[in-house]
């Protein structure tokens, strides 16, 4: 259920309501946007019965939401939420206006593979780095990442270069560790209802980038959100990294209309991995184009100093000229949707 | 404090500083353990008169007036209402482990699971 209250509603007001809503053991969660103030009601609902809340002072109405997400819902927040990686010094968000483009490789090799990946995807214009410290691989005997060794890198990296660095967090055990050396977390698509992983990145301050699942419902993926979000996280950007259909000459199907059903559903900021999706080089600057074109707030794309020699996803990776080509391109499709392209910090200091 | 401090002195005030918030949070959590002793104390208290553990009127207000001090000397209301919603949170569990009739499922804040639904 949320409370929407009257324009020029007080401090007092505000509190007088939610203590209303609280005292008979439900929780609140509050939104102020520039027009509207909302009040997010968490709980049982049925205990709201007979509480008069229109008849609180500042109660302009209050409407029920239906959807089994909360917290995540379009209806529970004022504005579309914005998220600052990185700290505001970064120029790295997910939400507003610009577009931020995120790149590199698919897993931490070495120092010198990931300072010459870093320097090329800053050079073109990507606002953050990722790359892969623990990788969740189909076989038990493919490369599993450095671990350890990696997230060390990947600090030192981004202390070098200024650009925030975001991994993927495999284990409730590695989430502390993890925090500790990365600006952003990311569950990947094959974690996505790992629910006790979630609920315990709901417990960390720092951002969360939460994938798709390749079998998961739009719904499901806002309720993985949530869980994250009811654990105390709001900060958290979705991605779409493509489905698995019966379409076997590509990797995935990439859900292009699932970016503006999110959008319609969430308040919550999306993103686009065009490199798993399609699995292919050659495919990442068709679906980048048309994430951007269909309303997604930025991308996350695979780059390498030298694809042919990665480790792992080497075929969809981009080398840096070709990125370089497609930062250029990107340029006009973000113009077209009304948006611009996110510059990298010029400060190369450390952030976080 | 002036602005003009160059590196060395710099350095020691910044040890000054963080050896001033060391001593605070001491006071914190020892300010902390005597709010959760009169938690257990209240939880005795309320066996002994018969009333349930989970009061959340009394919680709610709690929040309230807090929201309200926190905004009067100049805080941010909403993390600080996490805080306390926590510090109520744990008050409670202390007076269920006290004696008391267990409350709804134990940690503050929402929950997906639980009282939901």
């Amino acid at each position: 259920m949320i409370i929407i209250t009257r324009p020029n509603v007080t401090d007092a007001e505000v509190d007088h309501i939610r203590e209303r809503i609280e005292s008979v053991g439900m929780r609140t969660h509050l939104s102020r946007g520039e027009r509207r103030t909302i009040i997010g009601c968490i709980g049982d609902e049925s205990l709201l019965e007979g509480v008069p809340l229109l008849s609180v002072p500042g109660v302009e109405s209050v409407t029920p939401v239906l959807k089994p997400y909360k917290l995540a819902s379009r209806e529970f927040a004022a504005d579309p939420t914005v998220v600052h990686v990185g700290g505001r010094e970064a120029n790295a968000s997910f939400g507003g206006s610009a577009i931020t483009v995120i790149a590199g490789p698919c897993s931490v090799e070495s120092r010198e593979m990931l300072d010459a990946a870093a320097s090329a995807v800053r050079a073109a214009g990507a606002t953050m780095l990722r790359g892969g410290a623990f990788k969740p691989r189909t076989s038990p005997y493919a490369f599993q990442g450095l671990g350890l060794q990696a997230l060390e890198i990947l600090s030192a990296v981004r202390s070098a270069t200024g650009l925030p660095v975001v991994t993927e967090v495999m284990d409730t055990r590695q989430v502390d560790l993890v925090a500790e050396h990365a600006d952003m977390l990311q569950v990947g698509a094959r974690n996505m209802q790992n629910f006790a992983l979630l609920a315990e990145l709901g417990r960390v301050r720092r951002p969360i980038l939460l994938k798709r699942g390749l079998s998961a419902t739009v719904k499901e993926l806002l309720m993985a959100a949530e869980y994250i979000m009811a654990n105390g996280n709001h900060d958290v950007v979705l991605c779409e990294r493509g489905i698995r259909t019966y379409e076997t000459a590509t990797r995935n199907t990439l859900d292009v209309a699932a970016i503006p059903v999110i959008k319609r559903e969430s308040h919550l900021p999306v993103i686009v991995d065009p490199s798993h999706a399609g699995g292919d080089a050659g495919l990442v600057a068709p679906l980048a184009f048309a994430a951007i074109a269909a309303g997604a707030d930025g991308l996350i794309v695979e780059v390498h100093p030298d694809p042919e020699r990665a480790l792992s996803d080497g075929d969809q990776s981009l080398a840096p000229p070709a990125f370089a080509r497609l930062m250029q391109q990107l340029g006009a499709f973000a113009a077209a949707a009304g948006r611009t392209l996110g510059q990298p910090s010029t400060s190369t200091r450390a952030v976080a | 404090m002036t602005d003009e401090l160059r590196g060395p002195d710099a350095l020691a005030e910044l040890a000054r500083c963080r050896d001033e918030i060391e001593q605070l949070d001491r006071q914190i959590i020892s300010l902390l353990a005597r709010r959760l002793a009169l938690g257990k104390r209240t939880g005795e208290l309320k066996r002994l008169a018969g009333l349930p553990i989970l009061d959340p009127t009394r919680e709610a207000a709690v929040i309230r007036r807090v929201t309200g001090e926190a905004r009067d000397a100049g805080l941010p209301p909403e993390p600080i209402r996490e805080v306390f919603w926590q510090i109520v949170g744990m008050s409670r569990r202390v007076q269920e482990a006290a004696g008391g009739e267990p409350s709804a499922p134990g940690e503050p804040g929402p929950r997906l699971e639980g009282r939901s639904r």
